[in-house]
């Protein structure tokens, strides 16, 4: 596990909206230079953010990147 | 000489349709409440006619990248912006109607980063990092539409391991007294985040509070016991999901052993919404 690496992507994600729009026509391609582990970049392809968050990626930027974000069960 | 005339610390995401959208119609009636007890707070600021406002608060990622995530950074230069994001989601919405930028205390954020250099601390600065919600929101709901003094905003590095610890964010307060003493205006300080949300930063858990623990640390401010609050340790803060918690360590050793006067405190399924007011009569 990276946590840099898993962390530094959603960042981007988050304040690049041109990446973003990359990662949203072509997950796989957006990220191929990432230096992530099999299973963070097959959580990035199912933009499963829930599980990005159990592989290390941090609750405040699962919880607010535009279009991606996670929306927990209404409580 | 200058004087510490007014603390408070305060929940931060405050936004109604946030809290009514994950809780229903109870999130928007406790958040009304909280934020109609933070601004007689900001009445109460306002009355002391001071000449600044010390806000102590955390970023969530926003301001800070990951080519540096300082433990404690104190915001220098004229003026702030406000954090500004394309398509903002959940708690960044909240920031879309806010004032785009906010005048700073030059004078007394260089006076804390410089003295607190040679005091041992070794303080990051910027003269670029935006603000958050976690000092717009309070700050905006304590002023309405009245003016807001300038600012001085301090970031807590509450997030990401290893933070500052407790005893830490405590003497850093002190230094912040200390500061303001030497110096001469009159000071308002404010801390911002919590109480219980979101533990171990974990999706699984949102939803979870510990209603126990918020329970002693205000059994402990009210009573002005800050020994026992020094020595909360990250792991204690991490589970509780008390993460915000030392920016409140901040505003404790500035006023300590002022006791503190809890004007609101109210249980969401999400978090526990809270304005609390130290007396420093």
């Amino acid at each position: 596990m990276s946590r840099y690496a898993v962390n530094s992507l959603l960042y981007r994600l988050k304040k690049d909206p041109e990446f973003r729009a990359r990662f949203g026509a072509d997950p796989l391609a957006a990220i191929a230079d990432a230096d992530l582990s099999a299973a963070e970049r097959a959580a990035f392809a199912a933009r499963d953010m829930r599980r990005i968050n159990e592989l290390g990626g941090y609750l405040h930027l699962v919880l607010s990147i535009p279009g991606l974000a996670v929306h927990p069960p209404r409580h | 000489m200058g004087r510490i005339v007014f603390a408070a610390a305060m929940s931060h995401v405050l936004d109604p349709d946030y809290y009514e959208r994950v809780c229903g119609a109870v999130g928007r009636r406790k958040t009304d409440e909280a934020m109609a007890a933070i601004a007689a707070m900001g009445e109460r600021f306002s009355a002391t006619g001071a000449d600044a406002l010390v806000v102590v608060a955390d970023d969530h990622l926003n301001a800070f990248s990951f080519n540096c995530v300082p433990a404690i950074c104190v915001r220098i230069g004229r003026d702030v912006p406000r954090m500004r994001q394309d398509h903002a989601e959940a708690f960044d919405a909240v920031l879309e109607h806010m004032p785009i930028s906010y005048p700073l205390h030059e004078a007394l954020a260089n006076a804390i980063l410089e003295q607190g250099t040679a005091a041992g601390f070794d303080l990051a600065l910027s003269w670029e990092a935006p603000v958050d919600h976690a000092f717009l929101a309070p700050v905006n709901t304590m002023h309405g539409t009245r003016p807001i003094p300038p600012l001085v905003p301090i970031w807590i590095n509450c997030f990401v391991a290893p933070q500052p610890t407790a005893r830490r964010c405590f003497a850093f307060g002190q230094h912040i007294a200390r500061v303001v003493a030497r110096g001469d205006w009159n000071v308002g300080i404010i801390a911002t985040g919590g109480l219980s949300h979101f533990p171990e930063l974990s999706v699984a858990r949102i939803g979870d509070t510990d209603s126990v623990f918020d329970g002693r640390l205000i059994h402990w401010m009210e009573r002005g016991e800050h020994e026992p609050l020094q020595a909360l340790s990250g792991d204690e803060l991490h589970k509780s999901g008390s993460h915000e918690f030392l920016n409140w360590m901040v505003l404790l050793g500035a006023v300590s052993p002022a006791r503190a006067e809890v004007r609101y405190f109210g249980e969401l399924p999400r978090i526990n919404l809270a304005a609390v007011e130290w007396n420093l009569a």
